[in-house]
């Protein structure tokens, strides 16, 4: 018994000397680099001081969204000329109480400005954010910055519903059928707003066409994807377009001898015979902007979102060897148009449905304004021609 | 009406054919009395090392200026596929079946090894080809459906049941392979009775440690082949992050919805397949698509709950599946 007492005891002390050992140099540094970047928050860090922090929900090896946003950092760190240490990615972290987790580390590490680059970071972010008001946070596809009341917590996006109205134009050449599908993922402002404008662009050439629209319920699911794909596909379906991450609807298509237009990266690769074209976000704009503001000292802007003008949102290059005959230059007349503000994506006049199941119409000659107000794209309508499967 | 219900049979075979492997290699496993939870890694490491073997044996081929056949191509994916399954699941034997590790915890654990290896050559292989890992049209065609003279041709009949990946009739035969082994050959009687009452069979003559280790290798390279019909057959050799996502637990629950028969296990398979695209091809106005998602899983429990009312010895798990057998215990 009095064996076992001074066995426990021993234990007891070793516990207690380990975490003395390791537990106050790390609270000293946690501290010290938390007051390096208040005072830095006003005046400027020295490029080669900052520090880059990025919360991601996959890895670069998804091939889609998270790789897309890889570049951009990548772009971002040539740019700026930033060492590998300074940048600190976070990868795979699922979207629940593991990114407030990762957040803290990122925070931990030192990092004066913080990216997360999934939707349903957001709630994390904004209660971080609100317990160091001297770290910079920038949230990728959310909403609440502005109404937040927090000068260190932003939202950024590109309108990358302009570059799916120009997709949408060689799916609208392609089709045979006049039936677009469309692989969606969950049926979010972000998903419906995407959607509707590949389906205007496609109408835009081809005033026949309509679209059947079926949703994974899932970001990243190959198996899903593909047999969503193959049920519109068996529906009639001849283009296939997706906003989901993987390649699964390209192949898909491929395989049943149809056509398909990406998202976040080009997929002509993965299907040589089916993919005619990729809208694209270039991420790189945004990140250069927001930590060149933290080393001068300025502010970041509390919503950003920048479109086909500055470059933020691009088409991959178009498959020449499939698409129909014309394709590429009523892309770039179209291009032309939207940018001098000649049209609209959304351009009256549009009949559809509200969520609410309620009737929704653009009149005539007004248009609606999406990613205007909000770098968050808002359009939740289900328009005339748009069927979703469900 | 009638197409759709073509269609969604076509699908449910579909879907339901990795599972079906997967749960084969599981229940040969299981009749072992090998309780490997390891399925999901296994067909992670069959999903990459059967789409490496193809894009490396056609890189091969076209750097020395051939051209890569198709057939040789499925064949490298299936040999290699299965080598990988059968990899993992020696170290799963090893741990369990020599050391006597907990069955439960090393399953999982080779359920993490195994996810983190398939992405983890998945991205490498990436990387060194500076973009998609994907095969050439050969290989994609040699994994898409067959063709069959005349019996593809026939009408209605030639679609539904003639026009599948080879993969899917791999899956059948083996199958019946196994239901036929189970029941009919004295082997596989043997090693049932190695998973009802290893003592017995001990004293009986029976190797158990051999019996054990090759039922549970040969049944993880199954499943190993299972893994590569993610990659080769569902994206199309094209790697897909996390493509297995799960559906390697799908097959563990299929074994209980086949009580552990590989000939019921082909019924189930195709009814798993076709509950989990449902939502797809029949919609019911207003029935959110989670519903659909549940049912799979919710005639997994019901058949869970009347096959333990039953209490029938037949349908039930082999008596000492997930317990080790230690000789000296007896």
């Amino acid at each position: 018994m009095k064996k076992k007492f001074i066995s426990v005891l021993l234990c007891a002390a070793m516990a207690v000397t380990l975490i003395a050992g390791c537990g106050a140099p790390a609270a000293e540094t946690g501290g010290n680099e938390g007051g390096e970047s208040s005072s830095a928050a006003s005046e400027g860090i020295p490029k080669d001081e900052i520090k880059v922090g990025f919360v991601h929900v996959s890895d670069p090896s998804d091939m889609g969204y998270t790789y897309n946003q890889d570049l951009g950092t990548q772009e971002m760190q040539k740019t700026l000329g930033l060492s590998d240490d300074q940048i600190v990615n976070k990868y795979n972290v699922p979207e629940g109480a593991e990114c407030d987790t990762a957040l803290r580390e990122l925070v931990d590490a030192g990092c004066n400005i913080i990216f997360a680059t999934s939707f349903g970071f957001e709630d994390y972010v904004k209660e971080v954010a609100a317990e160091y008001p001297d770290i910079q946070f920038c949230h990728a596809t959310g909403y609440q910055a502005a109404d937040s009341g927090l000068d260190n917590f932003h939202n950024y996006f590109a309108s990358i519903y302009e570059g799916r109205y120009l997709a949408g134009i060689a799916a609208g050449m392609k089709t045979e059928t006049n039936k677009l599908g469309y692989v969606a993922a969950f049926p979010f402002a972000e998903v419906i707003s995407g959607y509707t404008a590949f389906y205007l662009g496609a109408k835009s050439v081809n005033p026949d066409v309509t679209m059947d629209i079926m949703y994974t319920n899932s970001w990243n699911d190959p198996t899903v994807e593909s047999q969503v794909a193959q049920a519109l596909i068996d529906r009639g379906c001849d283009v296939i377009s997706q906003h989901s991450d993987s390649t699964a609807p390209a192949t898909t298509a491929e395989d049943n001898g149809v056509w398909q237009v990406g998202y976040n990266n080009d997929m002509i690769e993965a299907a040589p015979h089916a993919s005619l074209i990729s809208p694209r976000i270039d991420w790189g704009i945004y990140v250069t902007e927001a930590v060149q503001d933290v080393i001068d000292g300025k502010e970041i802007p509390v919503d950003w979102c920048r479109g086909l003008e500055d470059g933020a949102v691009y088409l991959s290059p178009l498959n020449t060897d499939i698409a129909a005959e014309g394709t590429q230059e009523a892309i770039d007349e179209a291009q032309e148009k939207l940018i001098s503000g000649e049209i609209h994506v959304f351009d009256g006049p549009l009949s559809g449905v509200s969520p609410e199941g309620e009737k929704y119409e653009v009149p005539e000659g007004e248009y609606y304004h999406e990613q205007e107000e909000s770098s968050a794209p808002s359009w939740l309508y289900i328009i005339d021609g748009c069927n979703v499967v469900e | 009406m009638l197409s759709t219900l073509n269609g969604l049979f076509i699908a449910a075979v579909l879907a339901g054919t990795p599972l079906l492997l997967g749960a084969l290699g599981e229940i040969l496993t299981e009749k072992a009395g090998n309780l490997n939870l390891g399925v999901e890694g296994m067909m992670f490491m069959g999903a990459i090392t059967g789409l490496a073997g193809s894009y490396y044996y056609e890189q091969a081929v076209i750097a020395g200026g051939g051209s890569p056949n198709g057939i040789l191509s499925a064949a490298i994916a299936l040999v290699t596929s299965f080598i990988a399954g059968a990899g993992g699941a020696l170290i799963y034997s090893f741990l369990t079946i020599t050391l006597r590790a907990n069955q439960n915890v090393t399953g999982l654990t080779l359920t993490i090894f195994g996810t983190g290896f398939g992405n983890f050559f998945g991205e490498y292989i990436g990387q060194q080809a500076g973009g998609y890992v994907a095969v050439t049209d050969v290989t994609k065609k040699a994994f898409s459906g067959l063709n069959i003279p005349v019996l593809s041709d026939i009408p209605v009949l030639g679609p539904l049941l003639f026009r599948y990946n080879w993969l899917v009739y791999f899956a059948i035969i083996a199958a019946i392979i196994m239901a036929w082994f189970f029941s009919k050959s004295r082997v596989g009687l043997n090693l049932r009775a190695v998973g009802e009452d290893p003592a017995t069979a001990d004293a009986a003559g029976i190797n158990i440690t051999l019996y054990k280790y090759l039922a549970t290798v040969i049944g993880g390279g199954i499943c190993g082949i299972g893994g590569m019909y993610m990659s080769m057959v569902t994206t199309s050799g094209v790697w897909v992050h996390d493509c297995v996502s799960g559906y390697g637990w799908l097959a563990v629950a299929l074994v209980i919805f086949a009580t552990w028969s590989p000939a019921r296990g082909m019924i189930v398979a195709l009814i798993f397949g076709g509950l989990t695209i449902m939502r797809m091809y029949i919609n019911i106005p207003g029935l959110p698509a989670q519903i659909y998602d549940m049912v799979p899983y919710v005639a997994t429990i019901i058949v869970l709950v009347v096959t333990s009312m039953r209490q029938s010895k037949e349908h039930a798990q082999p008596k000492s599946c997930g317990l080790n057998y230690f000789r000296e215990e007896r």
